[in-house]
């Protein structure tokens, strides 16, 4: 009788984890995929898409995270294979320096024109 | 009013450089110039045939992904037979790609055998590994194992004039 309710315990504690798990990971690949471009359609994140070539990369990115690689491998491995187009967000390195920081350096150059200009009409 | 110009110029310079880059029909490849992945694929006509990526060396190879049922493959399968009359050189390998290897078959009966080797990749984990993302795809790779071009969507005769034959 005891070791039956002990087994119904540990079978309750089995399936609450391996469902927490399952959601988990779930969790993660939608995060993931939301931030990965889908190749094959315009403007749409592989997890908003349903193309093939989507879920192959969903399937892909589920499978890499129960393997226990974590986000970042998972960037590394894909973008090997089809480069940084494939990241909605690229990459914060030199290569891409210039990208991140031209938004800033146009704000600045706006600002600095807008007030040299201002100044001019006030003087006027 | 200069500073507006240059502004503006700025603005212009940013913007053809977002449109070069991030062209949607034809993303930016990350394999070109680097060694082709590893692969071991079994003959579509003979299971104890298998080829291995490492085999490729020494030739000048061109690898087309295509299935039974993309119909722009199709479209371009004919050329193929042009490549291989005009370059005898190359060796043309096709992978069937997600493909009923029955359907793979019959539709090499119908539109010709070009392919020096048929390769299976039923799962499309070597397609994956070539970065493809739609069908058709076609690559070259070089004697030292690299991959020198790829193309995206069916082959037409002048980007086999304009790209491919001038590679050789």
């Amino acid at each position: 009788m005891k070791l039956q309710f002990f087994f119904k315990i540990f079978l309750a504690l089995f399936f609450s984890f391996s469902a927490y798990a399952n959601e988990n990971i779930d969790n993660k690949v939608k995060k993931l995929t939301l931030e990965l471009r889908c190749m094959t359609c315009q403007n749409q994140s592989v997890h908003d898409s349903d193309s093939d070539y989507s879920k192959d990369i969903k399937k892909f990115v589920k499978e890499k995270f129960q393997e226990g690689l974590n986000e970042k491998e998972i960037k590394i491995i894909l973008t090997k294979r089809y480069g940084e187009y494939i990241l909605f967000k690229p990459y914060f390195n030199l290569k891409n320096l210039f990208l991140w920081l031209f938004p800033f350096i146009l704000v600045i150059l706006s600002m600095i024109i807008f007030i040299n200009h201002s100044k001019k009409t006030k003087l006027e | 009013m200069v500073p507006f110009i240059v502004l503006t110029t700025i603005c212009l310079f940013f913007l053809i450089f977002i449109l070069l880059e991030k062209n949607p029909n034809d993303p930016p490849s990350a394999l070109l110039n680097k060694n082709l992945p590893t692969f071991s694929s079994i003959s579509l006509y003979n299971n104890e045939e298998t080829l291995l990526s490492d085999s490729l060396k020494g030739n000048f190879t061109l690898i087309n992904f295509f299935a039974s049922w993309c119909t722009p493959c199709r479209a371009e399968h004919h050329l193929f037979f042009k490549i291989k009359k005009e370059i005898p050189e190359l060796y043309i390998l096709g992978f069937s790609h997600k493909d009923d290897l029955n359907d793979s078959k019959k539709y090499l009966e119908e539109e010709g055998n070009p392919y020096s080797f048929v390769g299976i990749d039923r799962d499309g984990k070597i397609a994956f590994d070539f970065g493809v993302f739609g069908l058709p795809e076609t690559f070259i790779i070089n004697k030292d194992g690299e991959i020198i071009y790829k193309h995206t969507g069916p082959l037409t005769k002048k980007i086999i004039e304009d790209e491919i034959a001038i590679l050789f």
